[in-house]
This record gives C-alpha cells, structure tokens and sequence, in this order.
C-alpha cells in the first residue's frame, strides 16, 4: 500500500525526492503519512482535497482485502530556514 | 519505458547507434548522456567511449496507459490497462481483467479515484490540460446510457407536462451527461442548483 501511494505522490509533484511516506500498521487500521515539500502540498492535496481522497479511497482498495481501516494524511514539510 | 543503454565514439554517434537499435528516427528517442566520453591522445590512446541512455518518445496516451499499469499492479489487482483512444488532448484507457468490481468500487468510488489520480500525473508530466478518462470493462459506458435514458426520459416528461423536472442528487460528472444529452433540444433547457454533494440538475421548459 505504501508503494502504491508512493509511486503515485511522486509522480504528482515536483520535488519527488522530497517524498516521504510511511505507514504504520496497528491492529484495526492503518496509517499512511505522506510528507512532500511545501511548495507541493496543493498539488497533492487538490482543489477541495478531491486528490488526497481519491488517494484515501485507493489506499483503502489496496487494504480491502485484509479489512482493516486505512487513513492517509497528508503532512507538509517545515521548511528549515537559515538565519 | 525500456532504457537502452549505448556507447558510442562521441555522443553522436552513440545517438544514431540507438536509434537503429530502438529502430525509430533521431527525432523520435529522448536520451540522457552518462559520460561524455574523451577523444583521447591521437584519437585512439586514452580514449572513453561516450556512454548514452536512450528510449523511445511515449505519446502521451502511451505513457498514461504504463502508469494506470503500474498502479493496477501496486494495487495488487489483476488487471490490465489498455488504451482506447488517444487524440486532440483527449485520452481514453479502459481496465480489463478478473478483479474489476473492486477496481469500479462502490458507485464506482475507485475508478473515479483513479481517474482523478491519472488526470492530475498527466497534468504534472505533460503542463498542460489533457482529459483522461479511465473506464473498466465498460462501467462508465454503461453508466452514462443509463444516464441518458434517465435525461431522455425526464426530459420527455417535462415536454409533456410543461413543469420543470429536479433530478436526484448527482456528481459534477454525471451532471454534465445529461446536460450534453440535453443541449441541442429546442424544447427544454437544463441549470443546476444546490451545494456540493446535493447539487441538482433541474430540467425546465423552454
């Protein structure tokens, strides 16, 4: 599942490298933290969210199968500034 | 997309050997170069080969039709992508396979999931505003009849009874269906009203 969401959030932004994701599998459900640049965020989020809930529906099509909730957030980096 | 890797004299040269390789024109491989290469004393003694990386250009319609590919195949579904249609900035891909009622999803949740997904990564590749449309086994094929006989039907009924007609709730999408169905009718015309997930197609009388 992670793959997925990460090939996906690659090829929508501009900084791929900047990508991170990471999933975290409890019992019920699990948890996909996608972090990408700041400059990247709209791209992923989308006009209204409507990107970061198709990728929380395919997320939760890649999990149906094991039944187990899945939340996909979105987090942007903080850009560290020097000086 | 297969790389080929190539050497060559110089990059040029490495260049017309990929092409005959690729067996496409010059103008029709992209390639990245990975060493120069060096001519070397009197052109023979320390010399490097220059070293290239080349592919064949993807249309647009190639390359969406790879990517609906891979995600089919992350998402753990047998399925395969195809590619319907591909001119004037629109693209048409179709899934086929075993698993294709958990690719469509619930009121085909998924598939428009996917579509979503696929428009915004062609947008991102290509910078400009191509329509991609994403279809499994003919849902959304099936699914727009359907829509046209429910705009046909209503519309029909406004005609007779001269009442305006609200239609149940609908996405964006499926609005537009039936307000393409509709447009050329000289008897009835048809707006939307309502917010968000409640908006409404409204079919009135001329």
């Amino acid at each position: 599942m992670k793959d997925l969401i990460e090939f996906i959030v690659r090829s929508l932004v501009e900084k791929p490298e900047a990508v991170i994701v990471t999933e975290t599998e409890g019992e019920q459900a699990t948890v996909i933290e996608v972090k990408v640049a700041d400059e990247d965020a709209g791209k992923v989020i989308g006009r209204e969210g409507r990107i970061a809930n198709a990728l929380r529906i395919l997320a939760k099509a890649a999990g149906a199968k094991d039944r187990k909730r899945v939340t996909v957030e979105i987090i942007t980096k903080e850009e560290r500034r020097n000086g | 997309m297969k790389k080929l890797a190539m050497k060559g004299k110089d990059v040029k040269e490495a260049v017309n050997a990929a092409s005959k390789v690729l067996g496409k024109g010059i103008d029709e491989i992209e390639y990245r170069v990975i060493n120069e290469g060096k001519s070397g004393v009197l052109g023979v003694f320390g010399g490097e080969d220059a070293e290239i990386e080349a592919w064949g250009k993807t249309s647009p319609g190639e390359e969406a039709k790879n990517i609906l590919q891979e995600i089919l195949d992350k998402l753990g579904l047998m399925a395969i992508a195809e590619k319907k249609r591909d001119e004037n900035g629109e693209i048409e891909l179709n899934i086929k396979g075993e698993d294709l009622g958990q690719i469509i999803g619930k009121d085909g949740a998924t598939l428009k999931a996917l579509q979503t997904v696929m428009v915004a990564i062609i947008g991102n590749i290509y910078k400009e505003k191509i329509r991609v449309y994403v279809d499994a086994g003919g849902y959304k094929e099936r699914h727009e009849k359907a829509l046209e006989r429910l705009a046909l039907d209503a519309a029909k009924d406004v005609e007779e009874s001269g009442k305006e007609k609200v239609l149940p709730p609908m996405t964006a999408a499926d609005r537009r269906i039936i307000h393409i169905c509709l447009k050329d009718s000289d008897k009835i015309t048809t707006y939307s009203q309502g917010e968000g997930a409640d908006r409404r197609l409204v079919i009135a009388p001329k």
